[in-house]
């Protein structure tokens, strides 16, 4: 058992580690433009200084990096070349989508570009002379550092240095009519500038390895996760692990409550299903629990929210949040009761949910058991009727909707993103909602990993309990 | 010589699908709410035939007699929805062959099994041959749009003291396109169950839902079905290092939250259709057919008709696909059918929140609607749609699901 536990424990990392992986993969190559909501857009018509927020935008999020593995630096001199001359083909001569690509990929390449945009810069062609200096102005670019752990004000005086040298080969570029001596006089500067640092042209077989798989987003973004550092929001620049740490009391707080209801409503529900079976009472209880069952939730919540809040027919109930919002100080006696008073139409919307399955199991485990033979020995020792099945059978009967606990763990805490609409609860839910339609992407990878965690600890969980409850049960 | 006396026929052992299908007959509920569940399909394929705003037949005075209804079941930019055009060419398929091929599939009961099965494929296979050709030809032929709005044209007409003969189907309604001056009309009898804040008829938008629900469901199960027959037959039948890597491939998938990253699939793609909804619902599904065939072929590898289809030197897929897999039919129908109602709701909570196809009329963004104008036939039309559409397949399922239970044979 402990050995076993060991494994499924250990196990879990790297199954971790793929969810991640798949996560990113699929949220990355879903198509649409990433943060194209956020930093300044960087449609065809931005401005300059747009397009610059957006480039800084894209290396602040990694986003100007491949996905997961980088083969870059495999670029050679005729592709860069293509891409140089299809910029800055004449409007027409180049399908629309094949400049954009080719734009995307000088913009984003880096430092990989460098050693063919200084082969270029020797052409013959003076026109492509005076674009391969204007893409080196931006593949030359040092990337900012950032780091939010580390020193900040040295990092502050680091970035503002980068920010000198930035500004500084932004210079060295020309226009059409410029005169042969400036032009000349700017192409020294980068010969000189790029043999001031002649490494950061050169890598080894073992930098590239380390460039194909390290210099990608999904690289970057595993090194902040080992520091617990899901990244900051792109709306509001807040690291996201603080904003979902605290959506997620008022998800577990409504998950919680609904869920123990639940159980405490399907248990004997079940149970007298199970004894009464084939009773009309059984038939009607079975029914109820189908049409609970098939019923979606977002059509209980709708009709709940229509029916008994403010304005409708029976105006109980506040129309949703968790609390009131701008109540004057209340003491804890006084600001429970008014959660309570918010919760019930979601914790009622959440129940019928859960109710069904939880008692549909509860049933069957009962029924199960209640033909085995030792419940016939009980009765035959003369066990009174209660005992025989409230001590002897609900044991065994409830192994499943007790090993059920565990997998309900993710919905407990993440909460459900239909109900935490609908009634306008704060949470995990409603939470992943917003930052979707926002398209932040830091926040909406931090709570897709956080329901993976709780599911894999829900999986092992309930795998354990059921190890735990049945000795017939060896998992050795 | 006499003739050898002709033997008596010998009565066949009843076949697996036989035994089944005599099973699921036996349960009344479960047999009727397939019927419901025939009900509903006939439903989304005529749906035209009850609701459209194109005179069924038109004549002007004495000018010759058309039917502009019949065209612009072929009109890609009436219905500009791939779903639409695939049930029309349905529609045409249906009326035109449907009673013909019932008559020879229930003919063929009496030929013998072998017989039996290789008429029914190719009368399977010819009504899908007619289906792509009608698709084929309607994606050829030349655009004709009858581009008037006929109601009132005929008006205008008959104001100008022209006759004018004019048969509606019986909801002379667009189910796209809303009378704005007609929003939010209270039910009547023009308009059963009222009109949206558009102007669209509710009813003819919930019987036109019933098309979209249905393919999703079917399109989506279909596609995630295939994937997880094929990983979990190669699982289950290799074993070793095949089993390893697609056990650990279907271990990730379900630690996934599958909501969650189904809405935010949805969210991120640009003009999403139905078809990336079906793609993004199956892509997180499959799992459970997957390991259900695992499971089975299992079970069955080491059986001995297995070891003797070996022995006879079948090739490999044979044995996979033509040996072990027909045994784990049972369960994969039973998880198909609840899979369908699964798929449906799935994509009624996805246009709930906003993140659906928003140009096709789906249940689930009816509903929407109605939560934010809070009407109720809004809110209790679409609601009861979906609800008996799903009961209706869970139903069915747990049919299927005693059917096959040989404990619970009857």
């Amino acid at each position: 058992m402990l050995q076993y536990t060991i494994r499924r424990v250990l196990l879990i990392f790297p199954t971790f580690f793929l969810i991640s992986l798949l996560i990113f993969v699929v949220l990355n190559v879903a198509p649409g433009r990433p943060g194209a909501g956020a930093g300044g857009g960087g449609g065809e018509q931005a401005g300059q200084a747009e397009q610059e927020s957006y480039r800084i935008f894209k290396e602040q999020f990694n986003l100007d990096k491949p996905i997961a593995l980088n083969l870059r630096h495999l670029t050679d001199l005729a592709e860069v070349a293509a891409w140089v001359d299809a910029v800055r083909a004449a409007p027409g001569a180049v399908p629309p989508a094949a400049r954009i690509d080719a734009q995307e990929r000088l913009e984003d390449y880096g430092l990989v570009l460098v050693p063919h945009l200084l082969v270029l810069l020797e052409d013959a062609d003076p026109e492509r002379q005076r674009a391969a200096a204007a893409w080196l102005a931006v593949a030359g670019q040092q990337r900012f550092q950032n780091d939010r752990r580390g020193d900040v004000v040295a990092a502050r005086e680091a970035n503002r240095a980068i920010a000198a040298a930035n500004q500084e080969i932004k210079g060295w570029t020309w226009t059409a009519a410029a005169p042969a001596a400036e032009v000349e006089q700017k192409r020294a500067a980068w010969r000189a500038w790029a043999a001031a640092a002649p490494d950061r042209l050169e890598w080894t077989p073992a930098e590239r390895v380390e460039m194909s798989l390290l210099d990608t987003r999904f690289a970057k973004y595993w090194q902040n996760l080992l520091l617990l550092d899901f990244g900051v929001s792109n709306i509001d620049r807040r690291p996201v692990l603080d904003t979902l740490l605290s959506k997620m009391k008022y998800s577990l707080s409504l998950g919680t409550l609904a869920v123990v209801i639940a159980y405490i409503v399907a248990v004997p529900l079940g149970i007298f299903s199970a004894v009464k079976q084939g009773t009309t009472a059984d038939l009607v209880t079975t029914i109820g629990v189908f049409v609970l069952y098939s019923l979606p939730s977002f059509f209980v919540g709708t009709v709940l929210l229509r029916i008994f809040t403010e304005g409708d027919p029976l105006a109980l109930f506040p129309t949703g949040d968790f609390e009131t919002l701008s109540a004057g100080p209340m003491t804890t006696a006084e600001r429970l009761g008014d959660i309570a008073w918010h919760l019930v139409l979601p914790v009622v919307t959440y129940t019928t949910g859960a109710l069904a399955t939880l008692s549909r199991y509860a049933r069957t485990g009962v029924i199960d058991v209640i033909r085995a033979d030792y419940i016939r020995t009980a009765r035959a020792k003369g066990l009174s009727e209660p005992v025989v099945i409230l001590k002897h059978a609900l044991r065994n009967g409830m192994i499943p909707i007790l090993t059920l606990l565990g997998s309900l763990l993710p919905t407990l805490v993440a909460g459900s993103t239909v109900i935490e609409v609908i009634f306008n609860i704060p949470g995990m839910g409603q939470h992943l909602y917003n930052a979707i339609n926002l398209r932040d992407y830091n926040a909406v990878m931090a709570v897709l990993l956080a329901s993976s965690v709780l599911s894999l600890l829900g999986i092992l969980l309930s795998d354990l309990s059921y190890a735990l409850v049945d000795p017939r049960i060896s998992l050795d | 010589m006499t003739e050898p006396a002709a033997r008596p026929p010998v009565a066949e052992d009843p076949s697996w699908v036989d035994l089944i299908w005599v099973q699921f007959g036996k349960r009344k509920i479960a047999r009727g709410a397939l019927f419901g569940l025939l009900g509903l399909l006939l439903l989304a394929i005529y749906a035209p035939l009850l609701a459209s705003n194109k005179p069924l037949l038109w004549r002007v005075a004495d000018g010759p007699l058309s039917s502009p209804w019949l065209l612009s079941l072929f009109d890609r930019n009436f219905f500009e929805n791939g779903v639409d055009l695939f049930f029309n060419a349905l529609l045409v398929c249906v009326s035109l062959l449907g009673l013909p091929a019932a008559w020879a599939w229930r003919r063929a009961a009496t030929l013998p099994r072998a017989a039996r099965g290789a008429r029914r494929a190719r009368l399977l296979l010819g009504g899908i041959g007619a289906l792509l050709l009608t698709l084929g030809l309607n994606a050829a032929a030349p655009q004709a749009r009858p581009k008037e709005v006929y109601p009132a044209l005929q008006a205008q007409l008959e104001a100008q003291g022209t006759p004018v003969l004019a048969v509606y189907p019986p909801l002379p309604h667009s189910f796209r396109d809303g009378v704005l001056d007609q929003a939010r009309a209270r039910p009547s009898a023009a308009h059963p169950l009222g009109t949206d804040a558009a102007g669209r008829d509710v009813l003819v938008r919930l019987i036109f839902g019933a098309r979209i629900s249905l393919t999703i469901g079917v399109f989506a199960v279909s596609l995630y079905i295939s994937i997880g027959t094929v990983l979990g037959a190669l699982a289950g039948y290799f074993g070793g290092r095949v089993d390893l890597v697609i056990q650990r491939l279907i271990e990730v998938v379900i630690c996934v939250p599958s909501l969650f990253l189904i809405l935010s699939v949805a969210a991120f793609i640009e003009d999403r259709s139905i078809f990336h909804i079906m793609v993004i619902i199956a892509a997180v599904a499959w799992t459970t057919p997957a390991r259900l065939v695992r499971a089975e072929f299992l079970r069955h590898r080491n059986l001995d008709f297995v070891a003797a289809a070996r022995a006879i030197g079948y090739p490999q897929h044979t044995i996979i696909f033509a040996e072990i897999l027909p045994n784990t039919l049972g369960p994969v129908l039973v998880s198909a059918t609840f899979g369908v109602a699964s798929a449906i709701l799935t994509e009624s909570t996805m246009s709930f929140l906003g993140l659906g196809d928003i140009t096709v009329p789906s249940w689930g963004q009816m509903l929407n609607a109605g939560r934010t104008t809070s009407e109720w036939t809004l809110i209790l039309a679409p609601g009861f749609a979906i609800f008996v559409t799903v009961s209706l397949l869970n139903l069915v399922g747990d049919g299927f699901r005693d059917a096959i239970d040989p404990k619970l044979r009857r």
